[in-house]
Protein backbone atom coordinates (compact mmCIF):
# COMPACT_ATOMS: atom_id res chain seq x y z
CA UNK A 1 0.00 0.00 0.00
CA UNK A 2 1.65 3.27 -1.24
CA UNK A 3 1.87 6.19 1.36
CA UNK A 4 -0.24 8.53 0.65
CA UNK A 5 -1.26 10.31 3.38
CA UNK A 6 3.03 11.27 3.54
CA UNK A 7 3.02 14.52 2.29
CA UNK A 8 1.26 15.32 6.02
CA UNK A 9 4.25 17.29 7.46
CA UNK A 10 4.69 19.64 4.87
CA UNK A 11 1.17 21.62 5.08
CA UNK A 12 -0.02 20.12 7.98
CA UNK A 13 -3.14 19.18 5.81
CA UNK A 14 -4.45 15.75 5.36
CA UNK A 15 -5.57 13.63 2.11
CA UNK A 16 -8.75 15.46 2.56
CA UNK A 17 -7.92 18.96 3.35
CA UNK A 18 -8.67 18.94 7.00
CA UNK A 19 -6.66 20.32 10.09
CA UNK A 20 -5.52 17.46 12.40
CA UNK A 21 -8.16 18.21 14.51
CA UNK A 22 -11.30 18.73 12.59
CA UNK A 23 -14.39 16.33 12.39
CA UNK A 24 -15.07 15.26 8.66
CA UNK A 25 -18.71 16.44 8.37
CA UNK A 26 -21.68 14.74 10.13
CA UNK A 27 -25.00 14.51 8.98
CA UNK A 28 -27.89 12.97 11.05
CA UNK A 29 -31.62 12.18 10.69
CA UNK A 30 -33.80 10.98 13.39
CA UNK A 31 -37.59 9.56 12.76
CA UNK A 32 -36.73 8.87 9.10
CA UNK A 33 -39.26 5.53 9.29
CA UNK A 34 -42.20 5.86 10.38
CA UNK A 35 -43.06 2.57 10.67
CA UNK A 36 -40.18 1.74 13.49
CA UNK A 37 -40.17 2.52 17.04
CA UNK A 38 -36.77 4.16 16.77
CA UNK A 39 -34.67 4.92 13.20
CA UNK A 40 -32.04 7.00 12.72
CA UNK A 41 -29.67 7.95 9.34
CA UNK A 42 -26.15 8.92 10.06
CA UNK A 43 -23.04 10.40 7.27
CA UNK A 44 -19.67 10.75 9.40
CA UNK A 45 -18.23 11.69 5.97
CA UNK A 46 -18.56 9.11 3.26
CA UNK A 47 -19.65 6.00 5.67
CA UNK A 48 -23.41 5.93 5.94
CA UNK A 49 -25.30 3.95 8.16
CA UNK A 50 -29.23 4.12 9.21
CA UNK A 51 -30.16 2.66 11.91
CA UNK A 52 -33.81 0.85 13.03
CA UNK A 53 -34.78 0.05 16.20
CA UNK A 54 -37.67 -2.29 17.44
CA UNK A 55 -38.80 -2.78 20.98
CA UNK A 56 -38.60 -2.71 24.05
CA UNK A 57 -40.95 -5.51 23.11
CA UNK A 58 -41.75 -9.15 24.33
CA UNK A 59 -38.79 -11.66 22.86
CA UNK A 60 -39.77 -13.60 19.76
CA UNK A 61 -39.39 -17.12 19.85
CA UNK A 62 -35.61 -17.17 18.30
CA UNK A 63 -34.77 -15.98 21.23
CA UNK A 64 -31.12 -16.24 22.23
CA UNK A 65 -30.17 -17.61 19.18
CA UNK A 66 -29.35 -14.13 17.70
CA UNK A 67 -25.73 -13.17 16.45
CA UNK A 68 -24.88 -10.21 19.03
CA UNK A 69 -26.92 -10.91 21.97
CA UNK A 70 -26.00 -8.82 24.77
CA UNK A 71 -27.93 -8.96 28.14
CA UNK A 72 -28.47 -5.57 30.07
CA UNK A 73 -24.77 -7.16 31.49
CA UNK A 74 -24.01 -10.77 31.58
CA UNK A 75 -25.03 -13.09 28.51
CA UNK A 76 -28.62 -13.57 28.34
CA UNK A 77 -28.14 -14.06 32.05
CA UNK A 78 -31.05 -13.05 35.18
CA UNK A 79 -33.42 -15.04 33.00
CA UNK A 80 -34.86 -11.46 31.81
CA UNK A 81 -34.53 -9.26 34.84
CA UNK A 82 -33.23 -7.04 32.00
CA UNK A 83 -34.32 -6.21 28.73
CA UNK A 84 -31.89 -7.89 25.97
CA UNK A 85 -30.04 -5.89 23.32
CA UNK A 86 -29.41 -7.75 20.24
CA UNK A 87 -27.67 -5.80 17.39
CA UNK A 88 -27.81 -7.22 13.61
CA UNK A 89 -25.66 -5.42 11.12
CA UNK A 90 -25.65 -5.92 7.42
CA UNK A 91 -23.00 -4.51 5.50
CA UNK A 92 -23.95 -3.81 1.80
CA UNK A 93 -22.19 -5.86 -0.62
CA UNK A 94 -21.94 -2.11 -2.42
CA UNK A 95 -20.81 0.00 0.77
CA UNK A 96 -17.05 -0.32 -0.18
CA UNK A 97 -14.99 -0.24 -3.21
CA UNK A 98 -14.36 -3.03 -4.21
CA UNK A 99 -17.37 -5.31 -3.90
CA UNK A 100 -17.55 -7.94 -1.34
CA UNK A 101 -20.05 -10.37 0.02
CA UNK A 102 -20.09 -10.40 3.99
CA UNK A 103 -21.56 -13.43 5.54
CA UNK A 104 -24.10 -13.40 8.33
CA UNK A 105 -21.29 -15.58 10.45
CA UNK A 106 -17.99 -13.21 9.64
CA UNK A 107 -16.57 -12.83 12.95
CA UNK A 108 -15.26 -9.21 12.08
CA UNK A 109 -19.45 -8.94 12.28
CA UNK A 110 -20.06 -10.58 14.96
CA UNK A 111 -17.83 -8.31 17.02
CA UNK A 112 -19.18 -5.49 16.26
CA UNK A 113 -22.50 -6.40 16.81
CA UNK A 114 -21.11 -7.23 20.17
CA UNK A 115 -19.68 -4.32 20.90
CA UNK A 116 -22.60 -2.20 19.67
CA UNK A 117 -24.78 -3.72 21.91
CA UNK A 118 -22.54 -4.02 25.16
CA UNK A 119 -22.06 -0.28 24.24
CA UNK A 120 -25.66 0.78 24.24
CA UNK A 121 -26.60 -1.98 27.46
CA UNK A 122 -24.06 -0.01 30.03
CA UNK A 123 -26.42 3.32 29.06
CA UNK A 124 -29.59 1.91 27.86
CA UNK A 125 -31.86 1.45 31.37
CA UNK A 126 -32.60 -1.89 30.87
CA UNK A 127 -33.68 -3.11 34.19
CA UNK A 128 -36.77 -0.82 33.43
CA UNK A 129 -38.04 -3.55 30.63
CA UNK A 130 -37.60 -6.87 32.54
CA UNK A 131 -38.34 -10.09 30.08
CA UNK A 132 -38.02 -8.11 26.85
CA UNK A 133 -35.72 -7.38 24.17
CA UNK A 134 -34.65 -4.23 22.49
CA UNK A 135 -34.01 -5.11 18.61
CA UNK A 136 -31.30 -3.27 16.67
CA UNK A 137 -30.87 -3.46 12.80
CA UNK A 138 -28.35 -1.54 11.49
CA UNK A 139 -27.25 -1.40 7.30
CA UNK A 140 -23.68 0.03 5.89
CA UNK A 141 -24.70 1.70 2.74
CA UNK A 142 -21.10 3.24 2.61
CA UNK A 143 -17.84 2.47 4.47
CA UNK A 144 -14.92 5.31 4.05
CA UNK A 145 -13.41 4.69 7.70
CA UNK A 146 -15.24 4.96 11.48
CA UNK A 147 -17.18 2.34 10.72
CA UNK A 148 -17.77 1.39 14.36
CA UNK A 149 -18.22 4.73 15.48
CA UNK A 150 -20.72 6.01 13.09
CA UNK A 151 -22.58 2.56 13.97
CA UNK A 152 -22.53 3.64 17.52
CA UNK A 153 -23.97 6.93 16.81
CA UNK A 154 -27.03 5.45 14.78
CA UNK A 155 -27.89 3.03 16.93
CA UNK A 156 -27.62 5.81 19.72
CA UNK A 157 -29.68 8.09 18.14
CA UNK A 158 -32.04 5.83 17.10
CA UNK A 159 -32.80 4.70 20.76
CA UNK A 160 -33.40 8.10 21.73
CA UNK A 161 -35.90 8.35 18.88
CA UNK A 162 -37.42 5.17 20.26
CA UNK A 163 -37.81 6.56 23.82
CA UNK A 164 -35.95 4.30 25.58
CA UNK A 165 -34.70 5.69 28.61
CA UNK A 166 -31.17 5.86 28.68
CA UNK A 167 -28.08 7.33 30.86
CA UNK A 168 -26.95 9.65 28.38
CA UNK A 169 -25.69 9.69 24.78
CA UNK A 170 -22.90 7.34 23.68
CA UNK A 171 -20.72 9.06 21.37
CA UNK A 172 -17.79 8.13 19.58
CA UNK A 173 -15.36 8.94 16.90
CA UNK A 174 -11.52 7.47 15.74
CA UNK A 175 -8.96 9.12 16.57
CA UNK A 176 -4.99 8.20 15.23
CA UNK A 177 -1.53 9.17 15.02
CA UNK A 178 0.65 10.27 12.01
CA UNK A 179 3.52 7.94 13.03
CA UNK A 180 3.52 4.36 11.82
CA UNK A 181 5.00 2.03 14.49
CA UNK A 182 8.69 1.76 13.05
CA UNK A 183 9.22 5.14 12.72
CA UNK A 184 9.50 6.23 16.56
CA UNK A 185 9.86 10.31 15.18
CA UNK A 186 8.52 12.06 18.24
CA UNK A 187 7.04 15.03 16.41
CA UNK A 188 4.12 12.82 15.20
CA UNK A 189 0.61 14.55 15.32
CA UNK A 190 -2.34 13.08 16.98
CA UNK A 191 -5.15 13.21 14.36
CA UNK A 192 -9.35 13.02 14.63
CA UNK A 193 -11.51 10.97 12.59
CA UNK A 194 -9.59 8.74 10.29
CA UNK A 195 -10.90 8.00 7.09
CA UNK A 196 -10.94 4.92 5.15
CA UNK A 197 -6.77 5.64 3.77
CA UNK A 198 -5.67 7.12 6.87
CA UNK A 199 -7.03 4.03 8.74
CA UNK A 200 -5.02 1.47 6.15
CA UNK A 201 -1.86 3.16 6.50
CA UNK A 202 -2.14 4.94 9.96
CA UNK A 203 -2.56 3.38 13.81
CA UNK A 204 -6.02 4.55 14.96
CA UNK A 205 -8.32 3.93 17.89
CA UNK A 206 -11.81 4.12 18.07
CA UNK A 207 -13.05 5.83 21.48
CA UNK A 208 -16.83 6.00 22.67
CA UNK A 209 -17.19 7.89 25.48
CA UNK A 210 -20.99 8.60 27.87
CA UNK A 211 -21.95 11.73 27.72
CA UNK A 212 -19.97 14.65 28.66
CA UNK A 213 -17.98 12.71 31.06
CA UNK A 214 -14.69 11.07 30.23
CA UNK A 215 -15.70 8.10 30.57
CA UNK A 216 -14.64 5.10 28.19
CA UNK A 217 -17.54 2.64 27.10
CA UNK A 218 -15.60 1.56 23.91
CA UNK A 219 -11.98 1.74 23.18
CA UNK A 220 -10.89 -0.53 20.53
CA UNK A 221 -7.26 -0.18 18.94
CA UNK A 222 -6.42 -2.75 16.54
CA UNK A 223 -3.08 -1.37 14.89
CA UNK A 224 0.60 -1.76 16.13
CA UNK A 225 1.06 1.57 17.86
CA UNK A 226 3.93 2.73 20.76
CA UNK A 227 2.37 3.22 23.98
CA UNK A 228 3.93 6.46 24.38
CA UNK A 229 1.17 7.45 21.79
CA UNK A 230 -1.43 6.17 23.46
CA UNK A 231 -2.31 9.22 25.55
CA UNK A 232 -2.48 11.55 23.08
CA UNK A 233 -4.69 9.62 20.87
CA UNK A 234 -6.94 8.98 23.45
CA UNK A 235 -7.15 12.92 24.83
CA UNK A 236 -7.77 13.58 20.74
CA UNK A 237 -10.78 10.68 20.96
CA UNK A 238 -12.26 11.56 23.78
CA UNK A 239 -12.50 15.09 22.90
CA UNK A 240 -13.56 14.22 19.58
CA UNK A 241 -16.16 12.27 21.22
CA UNK A 242 -17.56 15.08 22.83
CA UNK A 243 -17.83 17.22 19.50
CA UNK A 244 -19.76 14.44 17.97
CA UNK A 245 -22.52 13.96 21.50
CA UNK A 246 -23.28 18.11 20.55
CA UNK A 247 -23.85 17.21 17.15
CA UNK A 248 -26.01 14.54 17.80
CA UNK A 249 -27.93 16.20 20.71
CA UNK A 250 -28.69 19.06 18.23
CA UNK A 251 -30.15 16.92 15.88
CA UNK A 252 -32.66 15.79 18.57
CA UNK A 253 -33.44 19.18 19.46
CA UNK A 254 -34.32 20.54 16.30
CA UNK A 255 -36.30 18.11 15.10
CA UNK A 256 -38.03 18.03 18.83
CA UNK A 257 -38.46 21.60 17.88
CA UNK A 258 -39.81 20.59 14.60
CA UNK A 259 -42.39 18.45 15.48
CA UNK A 260 -43.51 20.59 17.88
CA UNK A 261 -44.19 23.39 15.33
CA UNK A 262 -45.89 21.10 13.18
CA UNK A 263 -47.88 20.37 15.83
CA UNK A 264 -47.09 16.66 15.66
CA UNK A 265 -46.47 16.00 19.26
CA UNK A 266 -47.57 19.09 22.36
CA UNK A 267 -44.92 20.96 24.06
CA UNK A 268 -44.18 18.49 26.92
CA UNK A 269 -46.69 16.01 26.79
CA UNK A 270 -46.22 12.69 28.91
CA UNK A 271 -43.94 14.42 30.86
CA UNK A 272 -45.88 14.96 33.87
CA UNK A 273 -47.15 11.44 33.35
CA UNK A 274 -44.10 9.54 32.99
CA UNK A 275 -42.76 7.07 35.64
CA UNK A 276 -39.58 8.29 36.59
CA UNK A 277 -38.14 6.10 38.83
CA UNK B 1 -28.88 -24.08 23.97
CA UNK B 2 -27.32 -25.46 27.37
CA UNK B 3 -26.40 -23.05 29.73
CA UNK B 4 -23.89 -22.52 32.27
CA UNK B 5 -25.06 -22.42 35.83
CA UNK B 6 -24.64 -19.28 37.19
CA UNK B 7 -23.24 -18.23 40.66
CA UNK B 8 -25.97 -17.66 43.12
CA UNK B 9 -26.92 -14.58 44.65
CA UNK B 10 -24.77 -14.66 48.02
CA UNK B 11 -22.02 -15.82 46.05
CA UNK B 12 -22.27 -12.72 43.73
CA UNK B 13 -22.77 -10.36 46.56
CA UNK B 14 -19.82 -11.80 48.25
CA UNK B 15 -17.40 -11.91 45.31
CA UNK B 16 -18.11 -7.94 44.90
CA UNK B 17 -18.00 -6.80 48.72
CA UNK B 18 -14.86 -8.82 49.25
CA UNK B 19 -13.39 -6.62 46.05
CA UNK B 20 -14.62 -3.37 47.23
CA UNK B 21 -12.59 -4.09 50.50
CA UNK B 22 -9.37 -4.74 48.16
CA UNK B 23 -9.51 -8.71 48.84
CA UNK B 24 -10.23 -11.76 46.66
CA UNK B 25 -11.49 -15.28 47.18
CA UNK B 26 -8.43 -16.70 46.47
CA UNK B 27 -6.40 -14.33 48.61
CA UNK B 28 -4.54 -12.45 46.03
CA UNK B 29 -3.62 -8.63 45.30
CA UNK B 30 -5.83 -7.19 42.68
CA UNK B 31 -2.94 -7.12 40.02
CA UNK B 32 -1.77 -10.38 40.69
CA UNK B 33 -1.62 -13.43 38.28
CA UNK B 34 -2.49 -16.81 39.29
CA UNK B 35 0.84 -19.08 39.48
CA UNK B 36 1.24 -19.84 35.65
CA UNK B 37 3.02 -22.77 35.04
CA UNK B 38 4.45 -23.77 30.80
CA UNK B 39 5.67 -26.45 29.71
CA UNK B 40 6.56 -27.78 26.15
CA UNK B 41 5.65 -31.74 25.04
CA UNK B 42 8.33 -34.02 23.47
CA UNK B 43 7.08 -32.63 20.08
CA UNK B 44 8.37 -29.37 18.53
CA UNK B 45 5.16 -26.87 18.97
CA UNK B 46 2.97 -27.95 22.01
CA UNK B 47 2.94 -25.64 24.62
CA UNK B 48 0.27 -26.23 27.77
CA UNK B 49 -0.53 -23.41 30.21
CA UNK B 50 -1.75 -23.37 33.37
CA UNK B 51 -3.31 -20.59 34.80
CA UNK B 52 -4.73 -21.55 38.22
CA UNK B 53 -7.35 -24.06 37.34
CA UNK B 54 -7.56 -22.54 34.05
CA UNK B 55 -5.78 -24.58 31.22
CA UNK B 56 -4.63 -24.42 27.67
CA UNK B 57 -3.37 -26.44 25.02
CA UNK B 58 -2.06 -25.32 21.68
CA UNK B 59 -0.52 -27.16 19.15
CA UNK B 60 1.59 -25.31 15.94
CA UNK B 61 1.58 -27.57 12.58
CA UNK B 62 2.99 -26.72 9.10
CA UNK B 63 1.87 -28.58 6.01
CA UNK B 64 2.81 -27.31 2.32
CA UNK B 65 -0.01 -25.88 0.05
CA UNK B 66 -0.78 -23.88 -2.79
CA UNK B 67 -0.80 -20.26 -1.38
CA UNK B 68 -4.06 -17.98 -1.51
CA UNK B 69 -4.37 -16.66 -5.63
CA UNK B 70 -4.44 -12.77 -3.92
CA UNK B 71 -1.51 -13.21 -2.00
CA UNK B 72 1.28 -15.33 -3.56
CA UNK B 73 4.19 -14.18 -1.95
CA UNK B 74 2.65 -15.18 1.33
CA UNK B 75 2.38 -18.06 3.48
CA UNK B 76 -0.80 -18.96 4.81
CA UNK B 77 -1.13 -18.68 8.36
CA UNK B 78 -4.47 -20.04 10.85
CA UNK B 79 -5.39 -19.76 14.34
CA UNK B 80 -8.30 -22.19 15.37
CA UNK B 81 -9.57 -22.33 18.88
CA UNK B 82 -12.13 -24.98 20.27
CA UNK B 83 -14.27 -24.43 23.13
CA UNK B 84 -15.55 -27.60 22.89
CA UNK B 85 -18.32 -29.77 25.67
CA UNK B 86 -15.37 -30.68 28.03
CA UNK B 87 -14.66 -27.40 28.62
CA UNK B 88 -17.93 -26.14 30.44
CA UNK B 89 -21.47 -27.29 29.25
CA UNK B 90 -22.01 -24.12 27.61
CA UNK B 91 -20.23 -24.83 25.01
CA UNK B 92 -21.23 -26.59 22.00
CA UNK B 93 -19.74 -28.23 19.50
CA UNK B 94 -20.16 -26.40 15.59
CA UNK B 95 -21.87 -23.44 17.09
CA UNK B 96 -19.48 -21.16 18.09
CA UNK B 97 -20.55 -18.69 21.21
CA UNK B 98 -19.58 -15.50 21.75
CA UNK B 99 -17.02 -16.14 23.67
CA UNK B 100 -15.22 -18.40 21.40
CA UNK B 101 -16.00 -15.50 18.66
CA UNK B 102 -14.71 -13.01 20.68
CA UNK B 103 -11.62 -15.18 21.82
CA UNK B 104 -10.45 -15.94 18.15
CA UNK B 105 -10.72 -12.87 16.89
CA UNK B 106 -8.71 -11.52 20.15
CA UNK B 107 -6.06 -14.03 19.13
CA UNK B 108 -6.41 -13.36 15.59
CA UNK B 109 -5.79 -9.66 16.02
CA UNK B 110 -3.03 -9.90 18.40
CA UNK B 111 -0.76 -12.62 16.79
CA UNK B 112 -1.32 -12.59 13.17
CA UNK B 113 -2.61 -9.13 12.39
CA UNK B 114 0.01 -7.47 13.99
CA UNK B 115 2.90 -9.38 12.20
CA UNK B 116 4.81 -11.40 14.94
CA UNK B 117 5.03 -13.76 12.25
CA UNK B 118 6.57 -12.82 9.12
CA UNK B 119 4.11 -14.85 6.69
CA UNK B 120 6.72 -13.95 3.75
CA UNK B 121 9.11 -15.93 5.09
CA UNK B 122 6.48 -19.37 4.61
CA UNK B 123 6.83 -19.05 1.11
CA UNK B 124 8.44 -21.84 -1.21
CA UNK B 125 7.73 -20.91 -4.83
CA UNK B 126 5.68 -17.75 -5.56
CA UNK B 127 2.36 -18.49 -6.56
CA UNK B 128 2.78 -22.00 -6.39
CA UNK B 129 4.08 -23.89 -2.55
CA UNK B 130 4.12 -21.88 0.66
CA UNK B 131 3.96 -23.24 4.07
CA UNK B 132 0.44 -23.34 6.12
CA UNK B 133 1.04 -23.04 9.58
CA UNK B 134 -2.00 -23.51 11.93
CA UNK B 135 -2.45 -23.83 15.57
CA UNK B 136 -5.08 -24.81 17.49
CA UNK B 137 -5.79 -24.15 20.77
CA UNK B 138 -7.76 -26.72 23.13
CA UNK B 139 -8.70 -25.35 26.27
CA UNK B 140 -9.27 -27.89 28.39
CA UNK B 141 -10.64 -26.26 31.38
CA UNK B 142 -11.96 -22.89 32.10
CA UNK B 143 -11.60 -20.91 35.31
CA UNK B 144 -11.16 -17.43 34.07
CA UNK B 145 -9.24 -15.70 32.48
CA UNK B 146 -8.97 -17.70 28.97
CA UNK B 147 -7.98 -14.67 26.69
CA UNK B 148 -4.46 -14.52 28.68
CA UNK B 149 -3.85 -18.18 29.03
CA UNK B 150 -4.73 -18.99 25.57
CA UNK B 151 -2.52 -15.91 24.28
CA UNK B 152 0.34 -17.20 25.52
CA UNK B 153 0.02 -20.36 24.56
CA UNK B 154 -0.78 -19.52 21.04
CA UNK B 155 2.69 -17.82 21.11
CA UNK B 156 4.47 -20.03 22.84
CA UNK B 157 3.73 -23.06 20.79
CA UNK B 158 4.65 -21.14 17.54
CA UNK B 159 7.99 -19.72 19.58
CA UNK B 160 8.95 -23.52 20.21
CA UNK B 161 7.70 -24.81 17.05
CA UNK B 162 10.26 -26.00 14.30
CA UNK B 163 9.23 -26.85 10.43
CA UNK B 164 10.98 -29.65 8.53
CA UNK B 165 13.85 -27.85 6.40
CA UNK B 166 13.48 -27.21 2.48
CA UNK B 167 15.86 -26.31 -0.52
CA UNK B 168 15.69 -25.08 -3.59
CA UNK B 169 17.76 -26.98 -6.35
CA UNK B 170 16.96 -25.98 -10.07
CA UNK B 171 13.28 -25.51 -9.54
CA UNK B 172 13.32 -28.77 -7.41
CA UNK B 173 11.91 -28.45 -3.93
CA UNK B 174 13.37 -30.71 -1.08
CA UNK B 175 11.54 -31.33 2.06
CA UNK B 176 13.48 -32.65 4.72
CA UNK B 177 12.72 -35.13 7.26
CA UNK B 178 13.93 -34.16 10.55
CA UNK B 179 16.33 -37.51 10.44
CA UNK B 180 18.02 -36.11 7.21
CA UNK B 181 18.07 -32.25 8.64
CA UNK B 182 17.11 -30.61 11.58
CA UNK B 183 13.85 -28.88 11.66
CA UNK B 184 13.98 -24.72 11.64
CA UNK B 185 12.32 -22.14 13.90
CA UNK B 186 9.82 -20.00 12.54
CA UNK B 187 10.71 -16.62 11.64
CA UNK B 188 9.25 -14.62 14.55
CA UNK B 189 9.44 -11.15 14.66
CA UNK B 190 8.18 -10.14 17.99
CA UNK B 191 6.29 -11.86 20.80
CA UNK B 192 2.58 -10.45 22.06
CA UNK B 193 1.11 -11.13 25.29
CA UNK B 194 -2.64 -10.35 26.26
CA UNK B 195 -3.36 -8.98 29.66
CA UNK B 196 -7.11 -8.71 30.77
CA UNK B 197 -8.50 -6.33 32.88
CA UNK B 198 -11.81 -6.61 34.58
CA UNK B 199 -13.56 -3.65 36.14
CA UNK B 200 -16.22 -4.04 39.42
CA UNK B 201 -18.17 -1.72 41.24
CA UNK B 202 -20.72 1.20 40.21
CA UNK B 203 -18.41 3.20 38.14
CA UNK B 204 -15.81 0.41 37.30
CA UNK B 205 -13.58 2.26 39.53
CA UNK B 206 -11.74 -1.23 40.54
CA UNK B 207 -9.77 -2.87 38.08
CA UNK B 208 -8.47 -6.45 38.57
CA UNK B 209 -5.98 -8.82 36.59
CA UNK B 210 -6.44 -12.28 36.22
CA UNK B 211 -10.46 -12.41 36.78
CA UNK B 212 -11.52 -16.11 37.58
CA UNK B 213 -14.97 -17.55 36.63
CA UNK B 214 -16.73 -16.42 39.36
CA UNK B 215 -15.13 -13.10 38.97
CA UNK B 216 -15.94 -13.19 35.14
CA UNK B 217 -19.76 -13.77 35.89
CA UNK B 218 -19.95 -10.58 38.18
CA UNK B 219 -17.38 -7.69 36.11
CA UNK B 220 -19.18 -4.62 34.30
CA UNK B 221 -16.78 -4.60 31.89
CA UNK B 222 -13.50 -5.68 30.70
CA UNK B 223 -10.73 -4.64 28.72
CA UNK B 224 -7.80 -6.51 26.81
CA UNK B 225 -4.46 -5.32 25.92
CA UNK B 226 -1.55 -6.85 23.73
CA UNK B 227 1.56 -5.31 23.98
CA UNK B 228 5.16 -6.94 23.57
CA UNK B 229 7.87 -6.21 25.66
CA UNK B 230 8.75 -3.33 23.51
CA UNK B 231 6.11 -1.46 24.72
CA UNK B 232 4.09 -1.47 21.28
CA UNK B 233 0.25 -1.87 21.75
CA UNK B 234 -0.67 -4.46 19.24
CA UNK B 235 -4.21 -4.49 20.20
CA UNK B 236 -6.79 -2.97 22.45
CA UNK B 237 -9.95 -4.19 23.16
CA UNK B 238 -12.54 -2.62 25.55
CA UNK B 239 -15.80 -3.94 24.11
CA UNK B 240 -19.11 -2.18 25.80
CA UNK B 241 -19.57 -2.56 29.41
CA UNK B 242 -19.40 0.53 31.92
CA UNK B 243 -17.80 3.19 31.06
CA UNK B 244 -14.17 3.73 32.81
CA UNK B 245 -12.44 6.63 33.48
CA UNK B 246 -9.71 7.40 30.23
CA UNK B 247 -7.12 8.11 33.27
CA UNK B 248 -7.86 4.21 34.78
CA UNK B 249 -7.44 2.54 31.47
CA UNK B 250 -4.12 4.60 30.48
CA UNK B 251 -2.89 3.54 34.15
CA UNK B 252 -3.50 -0.05 33.08
CA UNK B 253 -2.20 0.19 30.13
CA UNK B 254 1.13 0.95 31.55
CA UNK B 255 0.54 -1.59 34.15
CA UNK B 256 0.44 -4.57 31.61
CA UNK B 257 3.72 -3.23 29.72
CA UNK B 258 4.93 -4.22 32.98
CA UNK B 259 3.07 -7.64 33.35
CA UNK B 260 3.57 -8.65 29.47
CA UNK B 261 7.73 -8.03 30.17
CA UNK B 262 7.27 -10.69 32.96
CA UNK B 263 5.73 -13.12 30.65
CA UNK B 264 8.01 -12.35 27.91
CA UNK B 265 10.98 -13.12 30.56
CA UNK B 266 9.30 -16.37 31.12
CA UNK B 267 8.14 -17.52 27.91
CA UNK B 268 12.34 -16.77 27.18
CA UNK B 269 13.47 -18.46 30.35
CA UNK B 270 11.26 -21.88 29.57
CA UNK B 271 12.40 -21.81 25.69
CA UNK B 272 16.30 -22.28 26.60
CA UNK B 273 15.34 -24.54 29.72
CA UNK B 274 13.71 -26.93 26.72
CA UNK B 275 16.52 -26.05 24.34
CA UNK B 276 19.03 -27.15 27.30
CA UNK B 277 16.97 -30.21 27.98
CA UNK B 278 16.77 -31.61 23.94
CA UNK B 279 20.31 -31.22 23.81
CA UNK B 280 22.02 -34.28 23.97
CA UNK B 281 25.51 -32.86 23.40
CA UNK B 282 26.17 -32.21 20.55
CA UNK B 283 27.55 -33.77 17.31
CA UNK B 284 29.96 -35.99 18.69
CA UNK B 285 27.14 -37.30 21.44
CA UNK B 286 25.00 -38.58 19.10
CA UNK B 287 27.73 -40.64 17.22
CA UNK B 288 28.62 -42.20 20.09
CA UNK B 289 28.33 -45.91 19.70
CA UNK B 290 27.92 -47.38 23.54
CA UNK B 291 24.41 -47.32 24.79
CA UNK B 292 23.27 -45.89 28.25
CA UNK B 293 22.13 -49.55 29.32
Amino acid sequence: MPLDTSTYNLALLRVDGRRWNELRRVHAQIRTQAAADGSSYLEMGHTKVMCVVTGPSEPGPRRGTGGGGAGGGGAAAGAGAKAEVVVSIVIAGFSSVDRKRHGRGDKRTLELQSTVANALAASLHTHLFPHSQVNISLHVLSQDGSLLAALINAATLACVDAGIPMTDYVAACTAGSTSTYAANDEGADPLLDLNHQEEQELPGLTVATLGESDRVVVLVCESRVQVSRLEGMLAVGVDGCKQVREILDRVVREKGRRMVQEGTVEKGIGLNEMDVD
Amino acid sequence: MPREAEPSLNEKQFVIQALQENLRLDGRELDQYRPLELSFGDQYGLADVKLGKTRVLAKATAEVTVPYTDRPLDGIFTIATELGPMTSPAFEVNRPTETEVLLSRLLEKTVRRSGALDTESLCLVAGQKCWSVRVDVHVLSHDGNLIDASCLAVVAALRHFRKPDTSMEAGVLTVYTPAEREPVPLSWLHSPFCVTWSFFGEEGEIAVLDATWIEEQVRVGSCTVSLNKHGEICQIAKLGGTPVEAVALLQCVSVSLTKVKEFSDLLDRKLAEDLKRRDKGGFMAELRAENDR
